[in-house]
């Protein structure tokens, strides 16, 4: 470790306050914020679906249909979904916008997604063995992993988990935890039996195919291929956005891994630094941020998880001043800059060799 | 399934509180006439319901929300008009105690005539039971409330009534002007005020035990108070059974000194139905407290991150351990592994 154990309790003690600082606040504005948000994506799905069917007088129509229920469903999954289920608007004692309730327009179980990437993601961030979302099981990001023949074509299959990124969700943690294939691991303990993780997969993936693949269609008549053919193009959409702002967020070129041994018995002023190190960010007009669902600050995210997003980039600014206070590394970029390194990564290491991602800290 | 919301309603909800800001499903909307204050501290709100409300049972509560600094709070209060404002008008009265110090029944005083609030279905099983019988209520300070509501409401008077009424002398008296009323035009009514500045809890006690053959008992006010007088009633051979009271926590939130009080703090875990009674330790999390007594809450990261813990806090404050705050006494959604209990807690896993 870089830090003293002073200056790692002076680094929780200023996050702290950076973080108190934001809470004090919140209130009518972040209220009305996300209300906003809820309308829009709100608006634009029902638009959507109806400009679909209108696609008979012109092809264009179809085409905005398609787009703008693309746009409402990335607003669902990442400013709204994402941030409610992480508990951001809580506070609100709303019941549409509680962590508890929030049920989103995507294959994946709300409660399912809740354990894997609330807690095991977001409680053991690119810690190897404990958090399957580097690589997600599939893919080999670094030399912390043994080469495998499979991982030669991990290109291919990045393309296919990206087109597919809501179903690679859902399945997330049943592969974890073994339900249809391979041993179960012995250290692996689950608060849900596997007739629930099934039952909630199945379920919920049934409930999006029957919606998007059988009723919208049905219910548009003639225009039933049309419907179809744009609903499944919107869940494209979807999936390859957020699967490509999601791996920006801990994938890029100088992001740290851990090893589980390093990171025992931390406190919370490392516990932070190693949110710091684990994550990056990219840079955008605020468009960017509220479609990333403000993933964008994704160290910001992994730093305070409960604060509503809206102000991950003012809390960015006070954030990066204190990382470069303490010589904590800032991994930040523009879009493009940050995503070709996450490319060039699965491409690397779809090959033997390379380095090791865990640094000794 | 559509909206991916358990209703349709919940889909359309943000539709529908653009129109009308603040609509929650299964509420009902009420518009504030006037308001009027009772006492120093006591504040009579008049509103009138949508005609949709269900209606209620004098003696009932009903829980009251609105949105302020873009959050919903909620407290319940007691109904203190009679049923037939309810039935000719579509109004009801609430008659809230307000703590100046409070985070929100200041707020009562501060919304405008026509504001508009939600009120949720009445709630509560104090009711007066065998009104064709002799009964004796007694009341102390605002759990005057839904005793007023009953007696109010009463059309036929078949059997004699009195009325005990506890108080900080006539002029912290709420609702008083309406019980003499009462008490001029019905004959079989008596007030009885005792003022607690002068008049000992005994001298109220005796009083009670002298009237105490073969009626029923009507309790009303705070914890202490009820407590003193059902355990001298029923020393005094009045069986348990003809004994009723009102929670009164659950009326007006647990008064500040309570809040000091660490030593004997309990918490009512409620798990698909069934109450598990928890002493608490304050040092501990509530988390930890539920684990030793065998409960097995959802829970994640036990540090407040992951929000696995999040269950509905029915009532009690609670403390969050990372920043000190202090919760509401009301209804809403707490992290157990974060939270540390202040009062008595009923929480709902």
């Amino acid at each position: 470790m870089k830090l003293t154990t002073e200056q790692f309790t002076a680094l929780a003690h200023e996050l702290d306050s950076v973080k108190q600082q934001v809470q004090q606040q919140l209130g009518d504005a972040d209220a009305r914020y996300i209300r906003r948000v809820l309308l829009t994506q709100r608006l634009s799905a029902l638009s959507g679906r109806i400009l679909m069917v209108l696609g008979f007088i012109t092809p264009w129509l179809w085409l905005a249909g398609v787009l703008l229920l693309a746009l409402a469903k990335i607003l669902d999954n990442m400013e709204i979904g994402h941030n409610v289920l992480h508990g951001q608007y809580d506070w609100m004692n709303d019941p549409m916008l509680h962590s508890r309730r929030y049920e989103w327009d995507i294959a994946c179980d709300a409660g399912s997604w809740q354990r894997t990437h609330n807690f095991e993601h977001h409680t053991y961030t690119n810690i190897i063995g404990k958090d399957r979302d580097f690589g997600y099981g599939l893919l080999r990001l670094s030399n912390d992993f043994r080469w495998r023949l499979r991982n030669l074509w991990q290109g291919g299959s990045y393309l296919l988990l990206s087109m597919l990124f809501q179903w690679g969700v859902s399945y997330h943690e049943l592969a974890a935890q073994r339900v249809f294939f391979g041993k179960k691991k012995p250290e692996r303990h689950s608060q849900v039996s596997d007739s629930e993780l099934k039952k909630a997969f199945f379920g919920k993936g049934a409930r999006q195919l029957i919606k998007d693949y059988v009723f919208f269609p049905l219910i548009a008549g003639p225009m039933w291929l049309w419907v179809l053919t744009g609903n499944l193009l919107a869940n494209l959409l979807r999936n390859l956005w957020t699967s490509t702002v999601i791996f920006c967020g801990h994938f890029t070129k100088d992001i740290y891994v851990f090893s589980a041994a390093e990171c025992e018995g931390e406190s919370r002023g490392q516990w932070y630094y190693r949110q710091m190190l684990g994550s990056s960010n990219f840079t955008g007009p605020t468009w960017l941020h509220i479609l990333t669902g403000h993933l964008s600050c994704q160290i910001e995210h992994h730093l305070f998880p409960d604060i509503p997003a809206r102000h991950y980039p003012a809390m960015a600014k006070q954030v990066q001043a204190i990382a470069a206070k303490y010589g904590i590394p800032y991994n930040t970029g523009s879009f493009v800059r940050q995503y070709s390194t996450v490319f060039l990564r699965i491409m690397r290491y779809s090959l033997p060799g390379g380095e090791k991602a865990v640094k000794a800290l | 399934m559509l909206g991916n919301q358990s209703s349709l309603t919940l889909y359309f909800l943000p539709l529908l509180q653009h129109i009308a800001p603040g609509f929650l499903p299964g509420q009902y909307r009420a518009r504030l006439l006037y308001r009027q204050w009772q006492t120093a501290d006591m504040l009579k709100l008049n509103f009138s319901i949508s005609g949709r409300w269900p209606g209620f049972v004098p003696g009932q509560h009903v829980v009251l929300t609105f949105k302020h600094n873009g959050r919903y709070i909620s407290r319940p209060f007691s109904i203190c008009s009679p049923l037939s404002l309810w039935q000719s008008q579509r109004q009801i009265q609430l008659c809230c105690k307000i703590n100046r110090n409070g985070e929100f029944t200041p707020l009562l005083n501060q919304l405008k005539n026509g504001a508009v609030v939600n009120i949720s279905k009445a709630q509560g099983n104090f009711a007066w039971q065998q009104p064709a019988a002799a009964a004796v209520f007694v009341a102390a300070g605002s759990g005057i409330t839904p005793v007023a509501a009953m007696l109010l409401s009463q059309r036929h008077w078949l059997a004699p009534v009195s009325l005990f009424y506890r108080c900080r002398g006539a002029e912290n008296a709420a609702l008083l002007n309406d019980l003499q009323q009462l008490a001029t035009r019905q004959p079989l009514f008596t007030l009885t005020l005792s003022d607690s500045r002068t008049e000992p809890a005994e001298t109220l006690q005796q009083q009670l035990i002298a009237n105490s053959s073969n009626k029923q008992f009507y309790l009303c006010g705070p914890a202490g108070f009820m407590q003193q007088i059902h355990t001298a009633l029923t020393n005094n051979g009045v069986n348990a059974a003809q004994i009723r009271q009102e929670q009164f926590g659950l009326v007006i939130p647990a008064p500040a000194e309570h809040t000091t009080d660490t030593k004997q703090l309990t918490a009512s875990f409620i798990r698909a139905g069934t109450s598990t009674q928890v002493t608490l330790n304050p040092q501990q999390s509530l988390l930890q407290s539920a684990e030793q007594h065998g409960l097995t809450p959802r829970f994640g990261c036990r540090m407040g991150v992951c929000f696995q813990c999040v269950c509905d806090k029915v009532s009690g404050q609670v403390r969050d351990l990372r920043s000190g705050a202090l919760s509401s006494h009301g209804t809403e959604q707490i992290q157990l592994c974060v939270s540390q209990p202040v009062t008595k807690l009923v929480i709902k896993l």
